[in-house]
């Protein structure tokens, strides 16, 4: 494979922004994943290419560690921003037509719920193995779930909770959605919740981390 | 009796050994930008924050039967057989509310969804880390004071752990004056500010201070169990 998005690939995985970036300390004065995805098109590598074979291989093994607790929230950042750095470039190459994602996926903390945090992580890492997100923000109804997916047919839905109280709400939203378009899919996640919950409001997946729902989302729609 | 207290950043200890290991240093030293994001959050966090706590104590407490409840004022509260346990030889309980108030959760906020999501990351810590500090001292004035009459607190038990049900917030809520330290409650029982954390202290001659375990936490995949193992 092409050394540049095996670097690529590093910088992701590794947090490695651009070359004024100070880390991970280890890759100090080194390019990032700006500078080497702007080379990467210059060199005519196909933006294809580059997202699938540099930027999500590096996202991927970054959410299998934070899976196995051998980083922490943190270093996911860094490897988002590296990610979203590298976006900007590719961004045009979408738009064109030039080059896909793999699906939608439509995220929100349920109503009455403004924890943000985990969600946040969870959009990132979904976006960053190559889907394009719709974060619906924190305190979202059903109505609003449902209006996106009408936009965007085919997507899945992600629901997060952080308390036991608003997971009656995840329920509430799930039995909705279901109702009003029965194919949609629902992935639920956040501290309080597990999968005895998950398939007692019949919902199709939980997730107790982001590459989980990476790897769900992998088997439904990619 | 309400007490409200409001207490300043420098008063309270914050545990940057603990905030190093969140971030994922559990060695203490933070690589760059690491360190700088840390010192920079606490500095600014000095004037973002709103520490504010508040207590009162009751007298009129007694065990439900089964021993899963307790009821103060005639209001009953399911707090579980674990904080039963703790609180069973109280003769009376005080109840708190802390928090570090609303703009160190905006100012993460902004970060977070901005330009800086690591430096965003760190003031949510920070703020977490404060409010707890922020109940720590607290806690200390409910001690002093239950000392002052010959009596021992127990530990602090919040609603929604132990299989205490965090809807039983909107009881605990009851005993404080709306809007008491700039904390309301949504009807989904969330305190906002975000960074705010509520709870009930035992007070008896014949209560016993136990620290608190994760064995005492139901939640076996939380991440800062498994973090507590690796350090
Ligand atoms: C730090 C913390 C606090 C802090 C800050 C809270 C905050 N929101 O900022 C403080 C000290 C203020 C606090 C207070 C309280 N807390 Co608290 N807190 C935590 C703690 C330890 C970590 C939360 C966190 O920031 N996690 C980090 C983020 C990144 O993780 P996350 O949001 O869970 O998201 C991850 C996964 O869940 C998943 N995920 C999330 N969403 C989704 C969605 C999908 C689709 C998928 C697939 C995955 C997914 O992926 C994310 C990344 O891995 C948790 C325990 C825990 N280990 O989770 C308890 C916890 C959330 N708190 C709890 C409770 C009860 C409270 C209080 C009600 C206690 C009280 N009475 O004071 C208050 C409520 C505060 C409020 N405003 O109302 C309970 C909630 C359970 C319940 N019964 O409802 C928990 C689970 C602790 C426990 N062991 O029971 N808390």
């Amino acid at each position: 494979m092409n050394e540049l998005l095996t670097k690529l690939a590093e910088c992701v995985e590794f947090g490695k922004i651009n070359l004024a970036s100070p880390y991970p300390p280890q890759m100090k004065g080194q390019e990032g994943a700006d500078e080497i995805t702007r080379q990467a098109l210059e060199e005519g590598i196909n933006p294809q290419d580059i997202l699938s074979l540099g930027l999500m291989p590096g996202m991927e093994r970054i959410g299998v560690k934070f899976r196995e607790n051998k980083v922490f929230v943190p270093q996911v950042l860094m490897s988002a921003k590296a990610m979203s750095t590298a976006m900007i470039h590719l961004k045009p190459h979408f738009l064109s037509g030039a080059a896909k994602q793999k699906g939608t996926f439509i995220i929100g903390t349920v109503l009455g719920d403004l924890h943000d945090i985990g969600k946040n992580l969870v959009a990132m890492m979904v976006e960053g193995n190559g889907y394009k997100v719709i974060d619906l923000g924190t305190d979202v109804g059903s109505d609003k779930f449902i209006a996106a997916l009408k936009e965007n047919p085919g997507a899945v839905v992600g629901l997060s909770a952080l308390l036991t109280t608003t997971m009656a709400s995840m329920e509430k939203i799930t039995k909705e959605i279901k109702d009003a378009l029965p194919e949609a899919l629902v992935t639920i996640g956040g501290a309080p919740v597990n999968k005895e919950f998950c398939s007692k409001i019949g919902a199709d997946n939980y997730s107790p981390d982001p590459q989980g729902v990476v790897e769900f989302l992998n088997t439904k729609i990619a | 009796m309400i007490r409200e207290i409001s207490y300043s950043l420098s008063e309270l200890t914050i545990d940057v050994k603990y905030l190093s290991s969140m971030l994922g240093f559990p060695e203490g030293d933070l690589p760059e930008p690491f360190g700088e994001y840390v010192a920079q959050a606490i500095q600014e966090a000095e004037s973002l924050c709103d520490i504010r706590g508040a207590f009162c104590v009751s007298e009129n407490c007694k065990f439900s039967t089964n021993n899963n409840h307790i009821l103060v004022e005639g209001l009953e509260f399911g707090v579980g057989k674990t904080v039963a346990k703790e609180l069973r030889n109280a003769t009376s309980v005080a109840f708190f509310i802390c928090t570090a108030g609303e703009r160190i959760s905006s100012r993460s906020q902004e970060l977070l969804s901005g330009d800086d999501p690591v430096l965003g990351y760190v003031f949510d810590l920070l703020g977490s880390i404060i409010v707890e500090s922020a109940t720590d001292l607290l806690q200390a004035d409910i001690q002093r004071m239950a000392f002052s009459e010959g009596l021992q607190i127990t530990n602090r038990y919040s609603p929604g752990y132990c299989k205490w049900n965090v809807a039983d917030q909107h009881k605990l809520f009851s005993f404080f004056p709306t809007n008491c330290c700039g904390i309301r409650l949504t009807d989904s029982a969330l305190m906002h500010p975000i960074k705010s954390v509520s709870g009930i202290i035992g007070l008896g001659a014949d209560v016993s201070f136990r620290d608190y375990t994760c064995d005492l936490c139901n939640q076996v995949d939380c991440f800062q169990r498994s973090h507590r193992r690796t350090i």
